[in-house]
């Protein structure tokens, strides 16, 4: 079978397109995968998984009203009559619902096509140098390597592809206290080399966690948020704070901020950029964003993620963000905080380097709670003393990245998605780190 | 070519275990929102795991494709898979792991998809949409019914032969109340999906539902903010679904005891030694895992492996006594579990996971539980939640709460949150409602394993008072 391979997918859509009749329309959006899973606790084997899975959602129109479904597909002839069952099923029921006023028709955004598939080592080769570098440590965590492909085809004869080829480790390794540091080492190319000095730095990491964790009493505290911390909060920001779906609906979380009536820091600029490579710029529709999208620039608002639907709605212009106005590839910019002088800055405080579980506490008032996790430390006059023991926190983005935010860091981390409920994500983020002041701790 | 006969196709390769798990999912959703129909969607998917045991090591492979060529190649590569990964398996299994069933399940409800009549639900939706439209300030008024049809067939090479089909249904609604003053959602139904058919929904019951939470949310939005203090604390069963799910469900996990989470979802505060000894709650507390409740979201005959499932008390009198676990973990801790190995779907393998896990009524009735509050707060419908990787540090968030004053409700108080400890927190458990308070739940949405699987669970409670929690509201 080969369901992965543009030709399939082109030829499926043309024949499914071709039965159409002159007042329908239809856009196909594919996603498929060739994965392998291999889970690991105590640096052995507990699962391993291959999976080769594909499927299309189509949305039809007729008139003034809207559908969808979706089929697997296989790359055979079945594909093709459970299409057109489910089309003709849809044809009887499509007339007897109501219109849709805000409907989003399909158009004609072009044609691309972009695959980067790069060799990388037999499954089997990557699993075992992974489990060699790692035969003298606890890691948990699971390595997946192969193809993922985002493909779209409409009526209009727009058309496109990608497929890239990836993989990753994530893992974590643990002390006999079973405190723990968190590593991705992740890319195209499967370097050995870059594989042991990966695991070699997570191992030094977890040498400072031996030393006797210190319990830290609820308060308010200068913390430095590691990248992978700020990518949590970015990551949140996606569940109704930059959508203007969810601000025009009374769900959003940066209200005040969309209204000028707050600023962020001016130290704080977000905006979505494509050109980090590792998700495709068309949506569910086939629209392509644009390559830049500033959402938040020195603290000010500038732009929400509005979809051609949420456009419709509000009489608004669309930057074509996806159905949940999410953000696909968010990147935050650096400041001027050198990594040598990270902890000289902190001076006495808590360096975080995860966050866990993060949920809206007030959503008025853009205020988050969630857990501090793995490497964590309490550092006093610059020098770290202890591993912290896991602290709640309870905080504003307006103060996180308003009023406390007081330094930014020079460089900023690349952190490649590794989500995979119901597929294997793309996407991913870039985010410095973060100095900030009186960050409030609550449990 | 029937699963059967594709598993006897299979039979000269030689296994310690083979299994196939056909799963054929059909799904539709409509939704209306501000009386505009927004759409309707019906969604198929099917696949096939098939579960290899190889020098005691288990591996899997999923595939779309039904061809005998191609479940052939699927099973090849997994039976190579299985001996490759068996140089390094973290635990070794046998065919006690592997028990054989025979038998069917069928949901109380049964949905036809092919007699479905899209405008009688479209219809349906757009009056709940309009029975919400009662001011101006309701700016946000949405609708929505999910239908799914889970068909599930399971064979193995030990004789196992197991069919389910599991309907399930829910009607979701929400009401946004905003103005100068700030904005304010309540809901309704999010976690009130059930195993019955579309006859189970009453228009007259969802009507009046409807209407209310949209009183409730312009009541909210004219409310002061909960206060800040330490008082008792009165829960509904919509808050106490997610309390149990987060602070009892997953802690019991025995994968998660194992470490075998550690990198994703976490692991727990329980130690194996305390099965049996801790002291997990007030002995008003028990919870049971119980997988025949009928209609309630989660109920089955049997999991993803084949274990038959029946009803097991994890937690008695207050006391721990059982885990949530598979025959595989099970074996790897030498404790007692239950029938849980399930997964998402055909393409992912099957954890340790959740059914129905529940907390049994107590004998109080609603009244002498407010009766018996001098200060304290009674709030309803979770809207956030976030806990630590072992389960210990909660934070949670009501839609809606009351204050109780002299053991009355008075005022109506906005943004309600409280914070606490697992094991504390389920000792100060002071009063449990009767049968009267006890209401079932269902959510779609518990997520854990690598890769990520997402499943549907069932809780069910009481009304609950817990005395002197840590309560506040929101702002800055």
């Amino acid at each position: 079978m080969n369901a992965l391979e543009s030709s399939q997918f082109q030829s499926f859509a043309q024949k499914i397109l071709n039965e159409l009749k002159s007042d329908e329309e239809l856009t196909l959006n594919f996603s498929g995968e060739k994965t392998l899973f291999s889970r690991f606790s105590n640096a052995k084997v507990r699962q391993v998984t291959n999976l080769e899975q594909a499927g299309i959602d189509f949305n039809f129109i007729k008139g003034n009203r809207t559908l969808s479904f979706s089929i697997p597909f296989q790359a055979s002839e079945l594909d093709f009559s459970l299409a057109l069952k489910k089309l003709n099923q849809s044809r009887e029921w499509i007339v007897t619902l109501p219109e849709d006023p805000y409907l989003v028709r399909p158009q004609h955004f072009g044609e691309t096509k972009e695959e980067n598939l790069p060799h990388l080592p037999h499954n089997d080769e990557m699993i075992s140098m992974v489990l060699s570098e790692a035969s003298h440590v606890d890691l948990a965590g699971v390595f997946s390597s192969g193809d993922i492909v985002r493909g779209t085809s409409n009526s209009k004869g727009q058309s496109h592809w990608f497929k890239t080829r990836n993989f990753y480790l994530d893992y974590s390794l643990y002390n006999e206290k079973q405190k723990a540091v968190k590593s991705l080492y992740a890319g195209s190319t499967f370097d050995s080399k870059e594989l042991k000095r990966n695991i070699r730095e997570a191992e030094f990491k977890l040498s400072l966690m031996n030393r006797e964790s210190k319990k830290v009493p609820r308060g308010e505290y200068r913390v430095y948020l590691a990248p992978s911390a700020v990518s949590e909060l970015m990551g949140t920001l996606s569940w109704g704070g930059v959508s203007m779906a969810a601000h025009q609906q009374g769900n959003g979380s940066l209200k005040d901020l969309w209204q000028q009536k707050k600023k962020l820091s001016p130290k704080f600029t977000l905006e979505e950029d494509f050109s980090l490579g590792l998700s495709p710029r068309f949506n569910e529709a086939g629209e392509v964003s644009p390559n830049r999208l500033p959402l938040i620039e020195n603290g000010e608002f500038k732009n929400f993620l509005v979809s051609s639907r949420t456009a419709n709605e509000y009489k608004l212009e669309s930057n074509f963000a996806s159905d949940w106005e999410s953000m696909r590839s968010p990147v935050m910019h650096s400041g001027d905080l050198k990594r040598d002088d990270v902890l000289k800055e902190l001076n006495t405080g808590l360096f975080i380097s995860d966050l866990h579980y993060l949920n809206w506490s007030d959503r008025e008032t853009a205020r988050i709670t969630g857990m501090t996790r793995y490497a964590c430390f309490w550092i006093e006059n610059g020098e770290i003393v202890a591993p912290i023991l896991d602290l709640r926190f309870d905080e504003s983005y307006y103060s996180i990245f308003g009023e406390n935010l007081e330094r930014v860091t020079d460089f900023k981390e690349l952190n490649p998605s590794t989500g995979s409920y119901f597929q294997r994500d793309v996407g991913g983020s870039q985010t410095p780190g973060v100095l900030v002041s009186n960050f409030k701790f609550t449990l | 070519m029937k699963l059967k006969n594709l598993l006897d196709s299979l039979t000269d390769l030689k296994v310690e275990y083979l299994s196939l798990r056909e799963v054929h999912t059909k799904s539709l959703s409509l939704s209306v929102r501000n009386e505009v129909f927004e759409g309707l969607g019906h969604n198929e998917d099917h696949g096939l795991m098939i579960e290899v045991m190889m020098n005691g090591q288990l591996a899997y492979g999923a595939t779309n494709s039904f061809s005998p060529e191609a479940v052939r190649a699927c099973a090849l590569e997994t039976i190579e898979a299985a001996i490759k990964a068996s140089k390094f398996s973290l635990s070794k299994f046998s065919l006690e792991e592997r028990p054989k069933t025979v038998g069917e399940y069928k949901s109380p409800g049964q949905i036809s998809f092919d007699d479905f009549k899209p405008k009688t639900w479209s219809d349906l939706l757009m009056s709940l949409s309009a029975n919400m439209k009662i001011h101006e300030h309701v700016i946000s008024r949405s609708a929505a019914l999910l239908v799914t049809e889970m068909q599930t067939h399971f064979v193995a090479t030990n004789g196992s032969d197991i069919k389910q089909t599991i309907h399930r249904s829910a009607i979701q609604m929400s009401a946004v109340a905003s103005s100068e003053k700030g904005s304010q959602r309540r809901s309704y139904g999010d976690d009130q999906s059930t195993q019955f058919g579309l006859d189970h929904f009453n228009k007259t019951h969802l009507e009046a539902q409807a209407k209310k939470i949209a009183e409730e949310a312009l009541l909210l939005l004219n409310a002061e903010e909960c206060p800040t203090e330490t008082m008792d604390l009165l829960l509904a069963p919509d808050q106490l679904y997610l309390q149990i799910h987060e602070s009892i469900g997953h802690p019991l996990e025995l994968d998660r005891i194992l470490g075998d989470e550690r990198n994703y979802a976490g692991w727990s505060f329980v130690k194996p030694d305390d099965f049996g000894t801790l002291k997990y709650g007030s002995s008003l507390m028990n919870v049971t895992f119980d997988p025949t409740v009928v209609g309630q979201y989660a109920s089955y005959f049997a999991d993803d492996i084949g274990n038959k499932a029946k009803r097991e008390f994890l937690i008695k009198d207050g006391v721990l006594l059982r885990g949530l676990g598979s025959l595989e973990s099970q074996k790897r801790l030498g404790l007692p579990g239950v029938a849980s190995q399930r997964a998402t779907s055909w393409n992912r393998a099957p954890i340790d996971r959740m059914a129905n896990v529940n907390l049994e009524p107590g004998n109080s009735s609603l009244e002498d539980m407010i009766k018996s509050v001098k200060r304290g707060i009674f709030m309803r419908t979770n809207r956030s939640w976030s806990i630590d990787d072992y389960r210990n540090k909660f934070q949670f968030g009501c839609e809606f709460a009351q204050l109780i004053e002299d053991g009355k409700l008075t005022k109506i108080v906005k943004n309600p949150n409280y914070r606490g400890i697992t094991a504390p927190f389920w000792n100060q458990l002071k009063m449990v409602g009767d049968k009267s308070t006890f209401e079932i739940g269902g959510l779609s949405n518990c997520g854990k394993g690598e890769p990520n699987q997402v499943i549907f669970v069932g809780h069910a409670s009481p009304v609950c008072l817990f005395s002197q929690i840590e309560v506040f509201g929101g702002g800055k």
